[in-house]
């Protein structure tokens, strides 16, 4: 049995409409997995419907045999998982310091706090610089890493990121694609969304294709990087691919 | 299956309300019940001593010219003002002041008050406009705060003990309401015209579009700021005639009556009862909530409950009827076509 | 120049009680994002209590607050539960809730209307009518006290907001709501306890308005109103902007009623607010408001 199933779900915001529209997944432990699509498919919804944010209409969610679907942001992070959304949510006024403790908020144990928090600061050695400063201070990259930091914490066993290169210029992007295969190396499982396809499919070993609520196409991810039907209708062409780069 | 994809970053704005022309029927329904209005004051002739009824329905009139007119702003915009009975107040004390001073009668500055308070909508507008959701609400308390405070220190308007109307003398007892009744009833019809036509107006669908989401609003190029406080603006026209024949007919003005937060809240929760945002919804609104005040005061007096029972209709209303009455029979598809202006 | 400071002075050991008054309404603003109109009519609430206390079993009113701050808690968590938690994480929230809250204080005034009558009551304990003397300069000693227990009160619940746990939680749901459900914060249960707390600052207020000033139950909106302004001046959901606003609006009005009289100082305040709402919309201390 995989490590954590979606099975069917269909999940939306407020009473809006379903933006899931019947979606299953299984997720292995220890793999890296990249889910690609169009704005709008579902991803982030999918990621907030597995860690509580969101509670799914129809279908499961189960992670280690256990269904998560009832569960609070809370039970479903001190079972394992974690997630770092798109607009990395920090907490401004607080000093990178506070925020990673913020992270580890469901923890009573200070002592393991502290150690946590020092084994991050380690992981970025440029947090542990700018330490005593406030989260708004920081840069776009510096705050991924926060946000990304933040989320290790805790310790977690799965990890999903909400399109962490966003608005990155490319080297810093680099840098958090780095460190996610640090990341995987550790033997993390890993659900990344990207934008940036190309890049996100490439530290991944499988991918999935979302669209319309539903996931269409998945894979080994080398494959789906040289099918030419998602090549083109996902992953933009060669020429343009070269001018997001330099945004 | 079908093809659009909905963004899960924007709300689909609620398009099912279409604005359809009045039918045949709800035509002859508005002729028939305007005729009723008109002649109603006639039975007076013929059945006699129905002054308390001639009372309650000219007092209803303004309550749904003043209702209308708040859900303009309120309704339309999304913008609560606590304190739209300066309007009121302003309208109420500049024909008092004519014809205290002047000895014109306010029937005929009545609509220059309704103008004039028009003005000082648009100049407060100006400023209070710049701030948003709660922000704006706290500047429209504290204008009513300040304009009372004003008013109470005024000695030409009389300060706290206000001014008192010299009443009309001419007119028999029988005959006496007529004016006031003709009057209110035009003033009524005033604004829930004027309401309308802002609900089926561009202007209108862009006052809409600013009360669901303003920042999308002005980027799809709707003039949010003009459209804003033109909006502020008009809710004050009929609200400040309809206090300038109110002073009148109470033959006195005072500060303490006419600025009290108490009435703004009245005048929110007539319109939320009956339906923010609707054209039917204010004028339904505020013939329900006359009727449940009368029998409130009826049967509780003048005591301090009436407080308790506006503000706890109010608050159920808001929780389980956030639509009002219009709204959530629309939602439901039960709305009557009498009910259906939007 | 010494009755400019005497002035001053007198402005500023009333600043600490708005203070009190307008931290209670910032922090529920601040986490819940409603502006609680019935704050004032809570702070009544606690008056009648301190008075009664006072006159009926001569506990002295600034020693209430061991009974109005926790009662008042409790009343908030109760407030909460019946009317804002139903509400909560719906689309209309934001506004609804605003009216909501008005409802609320047209209820409780009602009610105090009711059950107390519309007298005008004050407490008089002695140090309401005594003066104490620094130098050439006289402080009204009760207003002086007040003032005093208000700031030990405020530098509490900065300690508290600072360094507990619930405390971070309750910060972190200010500055970011969805980060703080992100790391696990519930906060539904931090907005009700957040809401707790501004009503027993809500008390404590009450007990020092007690007498202060006389109240009766239809007080509260000229209470609101101020205190409304003030948060306004300061920024909407700083704590360190109605600490601002306090002490700015409790100077300038003891200035304007020296110099103009006692009848135009609560004008200050109003006019204050139109002002900053020309110069700087957002407040002193706050951040742009997004629609």
């Amino acid at each position: 049995m995989a490590l954590l199933e979606v099975d069917d779900i269909r999940a939306g915001y407020g009473d809006g409409p379903d933006i899931l529209q019947g979606l299953s997944m299984a997720i292995e432990q220890g793999k890296t997995y990249c889910i690609i699509g169009p704005n709008g498919a579902g991803k982030s919804t999918l990621l907030k419907a597995i860690c509580g944010l969101l509670h799914p209409r129809e279908g499961n969610v189960t992670f280690k045999g256990e269904v998560l679907n009832k569960l609070r942001t809370d039970e479903i992070l001190r079972r394992g998982i974690s997630f770092v959304p798109q607009d990395r949510s920090l907490f401004p006024d607080m000093t990178v310091k506070e925020n990673l403790r913020m992270g580890g908020y469901i923890l009573r144990d200070s002592k393991e706090l502290e150690a946590s928090i020092k084994e991050v600061l380690v992981m970025f050695p440029i947090l542990e610089e700018r330490s005593s400063q406030q989260a708004k201070t920081l840069s776009g990259g510096q705050q991924q890493m926060l946000a990304i930091g933040r989320a290790l914490v805790l310790r977690p066993e799965v990890i999903m990121l909400d399109e962490p290169s966003l608005g990155l210029a490319p080297k810093i992007a680099q840098f958090i694609f780095d460190t996610i295969a640090q990341l995987k190396d550790a033997g993390m499982t890993i659900i990344l969304v990207e934008q940036n396809a190309r890049k996100g499919l490439e530290c991944a070993e499988w991918g999935c294709v979302l669209d319309l609520g539903i996931n269409r196409f998945e894979g080994p991810s080398n494959t789906i990087l040289s099918d030419p039907r998602i090549q083109e209708l996902y992953l933009g062409s060669q020429k343009q691919d070269r001018q997001e780069e330099t945004v | 299956m079908s093809e659009t994809l909905v963004s899960n970053e924007v709300k689909p704005m609620r398009t099912t309300e279409s604005l359809k022309k009045p039918s045949r029927r709800q035509k002859v329904f508005l002729a028939v019940l305007l005729l009723l209005l008109f002649t109603y004051p006639l039975m007076q002739f013929v059945v006699g001593g129905l002054n308390y009824w001639l009372h309650m329905l000219l007092y209803t009139f303004m309550y749904i010219a003043m209702a209308s007119s708040w859900n303009i702003i309120g309704g339309y915009a999304g913008y609560t003002s606590l304190g739209h009975n300066v309007f009121f107040a302003v309208g109420g004390y500049f024909t008092g002041v004519l014809l205290v001073y002047f000895d014109v009668s306010p029937f005929i500055t009545a609509p220059l008050a309704g103008l004039v308070s028009m003005a000082f909508g648009l100049l407060v507008g100006l400023i209070s406009l710049r701030t948003r959701g709660p922000a704006f609400i706290i500047s429209t308390i504290a204008l009513v705060m300040l304009v009372k405070i004003t008013f109470d220190n005024w000695d030409y308007i009389g300060g706290t003990n206000g001014m008192t109307m010299p009443p009309i003398l001419s007119i028999s007892l029988d005959l006496v309401k007529f004016p006031f009744y003709y009057y209110m009833l035009l003033i009524a019809i005033g604004a829930v015209y004027m309401s309308y036509r802002v609900r089926h107006s561009k202007f209108g669908l862009g006052l809409r579009a600013i009360s669901q989401d303003e920042i999308k609003a002005e980027v799809a190029g709707i003039p949010t700021n003009y459209y804003k406080i033109l909006a502020f603006g008009i809710s004050g026209l009929f609200v400040g005639m309809a206090g300038g024949i109110w002073g009148y007919y109470l033959t006195y003005l005072k500060p303490n009556i006419f600025l009290l937060i108490i009435l703004a809240a009245q005048l929110v929760l007539m319109t939320v009862l009956g339906g923010k945002g609707t054209v039917a919804g204010p004028v339904v609104g505020a013939i329900l909530f006359i009727a449940i005040n009368e029998f409130f005061v009826a049967n509780l007096g003048f005591t301090e409950l009436n407080i308790v029972a506006t503000g706890l209709i109010l608050a159920l209303v808001l929780i389980f009827f956030p639509l009002g009455i219009v709204g959530t029979l629309r939602e439901r598809g039960k709305l009557p076509p009498f009910l259906d202006w939007d | 120049m010494s009755q400019f400071v005497q002035v001053l002075l007198f402005g500023l050991t009333l600043g600490g009680v708005y203070a009190l008054m307008a931290s209670g309404l910032t922090l529920v603003f601040g986490v819940m994002r409603i502006v609680n109109i019935a704050h004032a009519a809570f702070m009544i609430i606690a008056a009648y209590i301190a008075f009664f206390a006072f006159t009926i079993y001569n506990i002295d009113p600034i020693l209430s607050i061991f009974i109005t701050m926790p009662v008042m808690f409790f009343v908030g968590i109760a407030v909460y539960w019946l009317f804002f938690a139903r509400i909560e994480g719906t689309a209309r929230a934001g506004e609804l809730t605003v009216l909501l809250t008005f409802a609320l204080a047209l209820m409780v005034e009602g009610l105090l209307g009711y059950f107390f009558s519309n007298i005008y009551r004050s407490a008089n304990p002695p140090y309401a009518t005594q003066a104490l003397h620094f130098g050439p300069y006289i402080l009204s000693a009760g207003q002086f006290y007040a003032t005093l227990l208000s700031i030990g009160l405020i530098v509490l619940l900065w300690a508290f907001l600072k360094y507990s746990r619930i405390g971070y939680a309750i910060r972190a749901t200010m500055q970011n709501i969805s980060a703080a459900q992100v790391v696990g914060v519930n906060v539904e249960r931090m907005s009700m306890i957040a809401f707790g707390i501004g009503m027993a600052l809500a008390g404590a207020s009450g007990s020092m308005m007690s007498f202060l000033f006389t109240f009766y139950p239809g007080k509260h909106w000229e209470w609101i109103a101020i205190l409304l302004a003030l948060i306004v001046l300061g920024g909407m959901g700083s704590l360190v902007g109605a600490l601002a606003g306090a002490f700015i609006l409790a100077i300038s009005s003891a200035l304007v009623s020296y110099y103009y009289g006692p009848t135009w100082s609560p004008i200050t305040f109003f006019l204050a607010l139109f002002i900053i709402l020309l110069v700087r919309p957002q407040g002193l201390f706050g951040k742009k408001m997004e629609a």
